[in-house]
C-alpha cells in the first residue's frame, strides 16, 4: 500500500474520469476562450457593435500586410475603395497609397466595460479613416468579429442564466412533488405535463407575442431569458420527483424526520443534495436549447433587436444566397453556434459518465 | 375607397383590373417601366406557323395561398392574382399607353354631362363553361353583388359617391346604361371591375350564402369567368394549375384564338430565397429579381438562357411615418399617445429634420446595391403623367436637420447625448417595421442609426406583419413604423390613404372633420380631382396635393427599388412596360418551338 493509494473524495474521482475524457477537456478549453473573450468584448474587439461605415458595405476581411518591398515590417493594412461593378456587384479595390499600421491599445470607441469600468483602449485596432475588418463586415460596415463577442455576450449568457432560473424552479417543484407525493404530486405533475404537452416553439412564439412591444432592448433580453426557462424547467422537474420519490424512503430520510427536522430542510439539505450528479450534467445538456432557442427567435426578427448583437439575429443576415455567395462571412455566427453547442454537449457527456453511479461502479467492476 | 392589405406592402384599392394588375405585379414578380429595349428580338419570326404557337406552360410561383376565389370577397393580394387570371372587366388599362380601353365592352357613349355613360358589349362572348355572356352578369354583378347590403364588398365603397350608388340598367343583351349621381373621373378606369357569371352565383345570392361560395374548398370547375385561362386544379400549399380558357373572345393581330399557352402553372414556395433557388434550378421561368440578387443573376443570364429586364421604379412607396392621432381609447380614455409625444410628431420642424436625415444615397447602395431611386413625391414617378418632381426634395444633412432640431427647441439639457424637448421628454420612442421582409428591415436599420446621430433614442422592434397592422388600423397605439404601399396611375384611388376620413391615413385615421389645414385642403383636392373629367385640370389639382405632401410630411418617403425581372428565353411576344410588367399580355405570349 503506497501514498497513491489514498482515499480520494467522489469529486476527486470524478474529475480525474473527466480528465481522461480529451474530447470532454477540449470543450472545456473551447468554451473557456469563448467566456474569456466575450467578457472582455470591449476591450478584445476593434470596434463597438454599432460602429458602421457605410461606406464598407460587405467588406470582406483585411488581409493584414508583414511585408513592404520584401522588407519585413511592423504589419499594417491597406485602405480600400468601394466600387460597384457592371453587374452591380460590390468591389473593393486595395488603395496601396493608403496604409494603416496595427495599433495595440489603439483609442477608439469609447466603452463601460460590464457597463461600469470606462474605457477607449481596444487591444487591436488601425487609425482613421482606416478601418480593419479581422472577419469582414456586414450590410453597413460593421465589424463582424466585434459583434460576434458582443452578440457571444448574449447568446452565451442566456444559457446560464435561463439554466439557473429554470433549474432552480425545476428542483424545488420536483422536489416537493416527490417529497409530498399524493395530491401535490398529482397537481404539480399535472401542471408540469401541462407546459411539456405543447411544442417548444409554439410556445416560444406564443409567449413572445405576449412581451409587450414597447420594451427597450435590455428588458426584451431579460423577457427571453424569462420565456425560454419557463419552457426548460418542466422536464427536470418530474425527473428530480421521479429520483425525490425513492429518496424519501431512504433511512437517512426516516432518521432527519425522526429528529424533527421542517420538511423544507429535509428537502433542501436531505433529497435535493442526492440529485445534483444528475442535475450537473443535465444543466450542461440543456444549456445549448438555450442558445438555440435565442438564435431561432432572432433568427426570425422577433429576439434581440438591431443594433444589438446576438448570434441568432446576426444569422439572419445570412439567410439569403445570394448574400452567403458574396459574403460568406456573414455564417460565421452559425458557426460558432455550433461550436458552442457542441462543446456543451461534449462535456455534458463526459459529466455524466463520470458522475452516474451506475456507470461508474461499472468501470470500475 | 377600401383597403387591400398584402404582406409585403399595404395596397390601395382592389377594386379594376388595373389594380388586380398592380396587386398582381407586387405579390408575383413583374412590374413596370417603359417600353424594354429588348422588344425587337422578341417578336415572332415570320416562318412560325399556327399550330405551333398553342401548347406548352408557364411556370410562376407566389409565396402565400390564396384566401378565396370569390373575387368580389378577395382582400388579399395573394387571392386577386389567381382571380385576375379567371375574371375580366369591361374595360382595360393599356400597358403601353395607361390609357383604358375596351375590353369586354367594344365601345362605349357617354352623356354631354359627364353622367350617363352606356356601355356596348362584345358579342359573342362566352363564360369558360359555355354559357354567353350578356348585360344581365354586369347588371347582376353591380346591382345583386357589389350593392347588397348582405355583401361586405370592398368594391362598394369605391362605387359609392357620397353614399350615392350608381343607377345600372340593362338597356338590352348587349347594352349596360350607368347613371352616375355625380362627376367621377376614374370611372372609365374603375369599370375594369371584373364581371362575374349571373347564372353560376344567382342562387347563392339567393340563399344568402354567397359570402361563402367560391371558397377555396370549391371544385374549380365551378368557377366561372370570362378571362383567358381557368383554374383547373389548387393544391393548398403546393400549386395553383390554370389552362386555357377555350371560350376566350379574344383574337391576336392575325386572327389567331387567343391564349397560346396551354397551362399556367403557380407554385407556392415559402420564400423569395426559395423563389430564386427553383428559378436557377430551372423549375420556375419567371423570378421577381431583387437589387441584392442582380450582381449574382446577370452574370448567369447566357450560361443559364433566360433575360433581366429592368422595368424602371417600383410602383409603391416605402415611407417612415410618426403617429398624429389626437384621440383617446373610447372606453378606458387613455389617450393613444401620450401628450409630450404627440406635440413632437405633429410639430412639422420635428418630421423635416428627420426628412434631412435620412441617407437615401446609401440607402440604395446598401438595400439595392445601387439599383434604385430616392423617393419625394408621394404620386411615384411609375404612375407617369399624374407624377411631379416640382416637391420639395429633402437632401440627407444631418448639420441641417440637427439645426431645426436644436432652433424648435429640441436639445440636449441634460448632456447625456441625447435630445429634450422644452419641458425635459427625452426624444425616446419606438420605430416598428413588420418582420420578414429584408429590404425593409434593412432600410428600418438604416433609418434608426439616422436618427441616433441626430441625438434621438430608438427602440426597434420588427414585428409580425398582421400585430403591425392591427396597431395602425385598430388599436391606434404605435409611434413611429416604416412601411410600403402600393401606387397605380389613378390618384384618386389612394384616396383611402390621403382623405382624412381615410382608414388607411394611418398617422391619423378615420377623422370626422380634417385635423389640420392642410389636411382640409388635401381633401378639397381630392374631390375636385374626382369631379374634373380634363386630364390636365385634374395634373394640377394631384400637384398642388404632391407639393402638399412633400411640405407637410406625413408620410417621409425613402427610396423606390428598380423593378426587375429574370425571364428564360423561353417564351415570344414578351412585351415588358413599366406600368404591365412582363405577365400584362399573358394570352398573346407562347413558348418556342425548341422550348417545349
Amino acid at each position: 500500500m503506497s501514498a497513491d493509494k489514498k482515499h480520494l473524495s467522489e469529486f476527486q474521482i470524478a474529475l480525474r474520469n473527466f480528465k481522461k475524457n480529451r474530447l470532454a477537456c477540449l470543450g472545456v478549453v473551447i468554451l473557456g476562450l469563448l467566456y474569456v473573450a466575450v467578457i472582455f468584448a470591449e476591450f478584445l474587439s476593434p470596434y463597438s457593435y454599432k460602429n458602421e461605415n457605410r461606406n464598407y458595405s460587405y467588406c470582406p476581411p483585411t488581409v493584414i500586410q508583414f511585408f513592404d518591398e520584401n522588407r519585413l515590417v511592423w504589419p499594417y493594412v491597406y485602405g480600400r475603395q468601394l466600387e460597384f461593378n457592371a453587374y452591380h456587384g460590390r468591389i473593393y479595390t486595395i488603395d496601396k497609397t493608403q496604409k494603416y499600421p496595427l495599433r495595440f491599445f489603439a483609442p477608439g470607441d469609447t466603452y463601460q466595460w460590464l457597463g461600469f469600468l470606462p474605457g477607449r483602449r481596444h487591444l487591436i485596432g488601425v487609425s482613421e479613416p482606416g478601418r480593419f475588418y479581422l472577419l469582414g463586415a456586414d450590410s453597413r460596415g460593421r465589424d463582424v468579429f466585434s459583434r460576434l463577442l458582443y452578440g457571444g455576450r448574449i447568446s452565451l449568457s442566456i444559457g446560464l442564466i435561463g439554466v439557473c432560473i429554470s433549474f432552480t424552479i425545476g428542483l424545488i417543484v420536483g422536489g416537493v412533488a416527490g417529497y409530498y407525493g399524493g395530491r401535490v404530486d398529482d397537481i404539480l405533475m399535472r401542471i408540469c405535463e401541462m407546459f411539456m404537452m405543447v411544442p417548444g416553439f409554439y410556445l416560444l412564439l406564443a409567449l413572445r407575442s405576449a412581451v409587450p412591444d414597447n420594451f427597450n432592448s435590455v428588458q426584451v433580453y431579460f423577457a427571453i431569458v424569462v420565456i425560454l426557462s419557463f419552457i426548460g424547467w418542466a422536464g427536470l422537474a418530474r425527473i428530480i420527483r421521479g429520483m425525490c420519490l425513492s429518496l424519501r424512503e431512504r433511512e437517512y430520510v426516516l432518521a432527519a424526520r425522526t429528529f424533527g427536522l421542517s420538511d423544507r430542510k429535509i428537502i433542501t439539505g436531505h433529497i435535493l443534495p442526492h440529485t445534483v450528479s444528475y442535475s450537473i450534467f443535465a444543466v450542461m445538456l440543456s444549456i445549448p436549447g438555450y442558445i438555440l432557442g435565442e438564435s431561432a427567435l432572432s433568427l426570425i426578427g422577433l429576439g434581440i433587436q438591431d443594433p444589438f448583437a446576438s448570434w441568432g439575429n446576426m444569422l439572419s443576415d445570412a439567410m439569403s444566397i445570394v448574400r452567403i455567395k458574396f459574403a460568406p462571412w456573414i455564417l460565421l455566427p452559425g458557426f460558432f453556434i455550433f461550436v458552442t453547442v457542441i462543446c456543451f454537449n461534449v462535456i455534458g457527456d463526459a459529466l455524466r459518465d463520470c458522475l452516474d453511479p451506475l456507470l461508474k461502479s461499472e468501470v470500475k467492476g | 375607397m377600401c383597403v387591400m392589405i398584402a404582406r409585403s406592402q399595404l395596397n390601395w384599392s382592389p377594386l379594376s383590373r388595373w389594380i388586380r394588375n398592380v396587386l398582381f405585379r407586387q405579390r408575383v414578380f413583374f412590374s413596370l417601366i417603359s417600353f424594354c429595349l429588348f422588344l425587337p428580338s422578341l417578336l415572332p419570326s415570320a416562318e412560325e406557323t399556327i399550330p405551333q404557337k398553342y401548347g406548352g406552360q408557364l411556370v410562376i410561383s407566389t409565396v402565400s395561398d390564396p384566401k378565396t376565389f370569390n373575387d368580389i370577397m378577395a382582400k388579399e393580394t395573394s387571392s386577386t392574382i389567381v382571380t385576375s387570371h379567371i375574371f375580366d372587366g369591361l374595360t382595360t388599362t393599356n400597358a403601353f399607353t395607361t390609357k383604358v380601353e375596351p375590353h369586354l365592352a367594344k365601345s362605349w357613349q357617354v352623356s354631354s354631362d359627364g353622367l350617363v355613360w352606356t356601355f356596348f358589349l362584345r358579342e359573342g362572348v362566352r363564360w369558360n363553361d359555355g354559357a354567353p355572356f350578356s348585360a344581365d352578369d354586369v347588371v347582376f354583378t353591380f346591382n345583386d353583388l357589389i350593392y347588397n347590403p348582405r355583401i361586405p364588398s370592398s368594391a362598394k365603397d369605391v362605387f359609392t359617391i357620397d353614399g350615392q350608388p350608381f343607377k345600372v340598367e340593362k338597356v338590352d343583351d348587349l347594352t349596360v346604361r350607368f347613371t352616375l349621381p355625380v362627376k367621377f373621373a376614374p370611372f372609365l378606369r374603375g369599370m375594369g371591375q371584373a364581371i362575374l357569371p349571373k347564372h353560376k352565383l344567382k342562387k347563392a345570392v339567393e340563399d344568402e350564402a354567397f359570402n361563402f361560395t367560391w371558397g377555396i374548398d370549391t371544385d374549380p370547375q365551378e368557377i366561372v369567368g370570362t378571362g383567358p385561362y381557368k383554374l383547373v386544379r389548387y393544391d393548398p400549399g403546393q400549386r395553383l394549375i390554370f389552362e386555357r380558357n377555350p371560350y376566350y373572345w379574344k383574337l391576336s393581330p392575325e386572327g389567331e384564338q387567343l391564349p397560346y399557352l396551354g397551362r399556367v402553372v403557380y407554385l407556392i414556395v415559402p420564400s423569395a430565397d426559395v423563389q430564386l433557388l427553383k428559378f436557377l434550378e430551372g423549375t420556375i421561368d419567371i423570378y421577381n429579381v431583387r437589387g441584392s440578387d442582380f450582381p449574382y443573376l446577370k452574370p448567369l443570364e447566357k450560361e443559364r438562357n433566360f433575360t433581366v429586364y429592368d422595368l424602371g421604379p417600383d410602383m409603391g412607396s416605402q415611407f417612415i411615418f410618426f403617429n398624429q392621432n389626437n384621440g383617446a381609447h373610447p372606453e378606458t380614455g387613455k389617450a393613444y399617445l401620450p401628450a409630450h409625444k404627440l406635440a413632437w410628431f405633429t410639430d412639422l420642424n420635428f418630421r423635416r429634420a428627420v426628412a434631412h436625415a435620412i441617407d437615401r444615397k446609401k440607402i440604395i447602395e446598401i438595400v439595392n446595391n445601387g439599383l434604385g431611386y430616392p423617393q419625394y413625391s408621394s404620386i411615384g414617378p411609375g404612375a407617369g403623367f399624374f407624377h411631379t418632381e416640382e416637391v420639395v426634395q429633402y437632401d440627407f444633412d444631418l448639420k441641417t436637420a440637427k439645426k431645426i432640431l436644436a432652433d424648435a427647441g429640441y436639445q440636449d439639457r441634460n448632456q447625456d447625448g441625447i435630445l429634450e424637448d422644452q419641458e425635459g421628454h427625452r426624444l425616446e420612442f419606438n420605430l416598428y417595421t413588420n418582420a420578414g421582409n429584408t429590404e425593409r428591415l434593412d432600410i428600418a436599420a438604416i433609418i434608426r442609426q439616422d436618427l441616433e446621430n441626430l441625438g434621438m433614442k430608438i427602440n426597434f422592434q420588427s414585428l409580425e406583419f398582421n400585430t403591425l397592422v392591427s396597431k395602425l388600423t385598430s388599436t391606434f397605439e404605435w409611434d413611429a413604423v416604416v412601411l410600403g404601399l402600393t401606387g397605380g396611375i389613378e390618384p384618386h384611388f389612394g384616396q383611402n390613404v390621403w382623405h382624412s376620413s381615410g382608414g388607411l391615413h394611418m398617422w391619423h385615421p378615420n377623422q370626422e372633420t380634417p385635423a389640420t389645414d392642410w389636411e382640409k385642403r388635401i381633401d378639397e383636392l381630392f374631390s375636385l380631382g374626382v369631379q374634373e373629367l380634363s386630364e390636365d385640370k385634374r395634373k394640377v389639382f394631384y400637384d398642388e396635393f404632391q407639393m402638399i405632401v412633400s411640405q407637410k410630411l406625413p408620410l417621409i418617403y425613402t427610396v423606390l427599388s428598380a423593378q426587375m425581372t429574370a425571364v428564360r428565353n423561353k417564351f415570344v411576344n414578351l412585351k415588358p412596360t413599366n406600368y404591365g410588367g412582363v405577365l400584362h399580355n399573358l394570352e398573346e405570349i407562347y413558348m418556342k418551338k425548341e422550348a417545349r
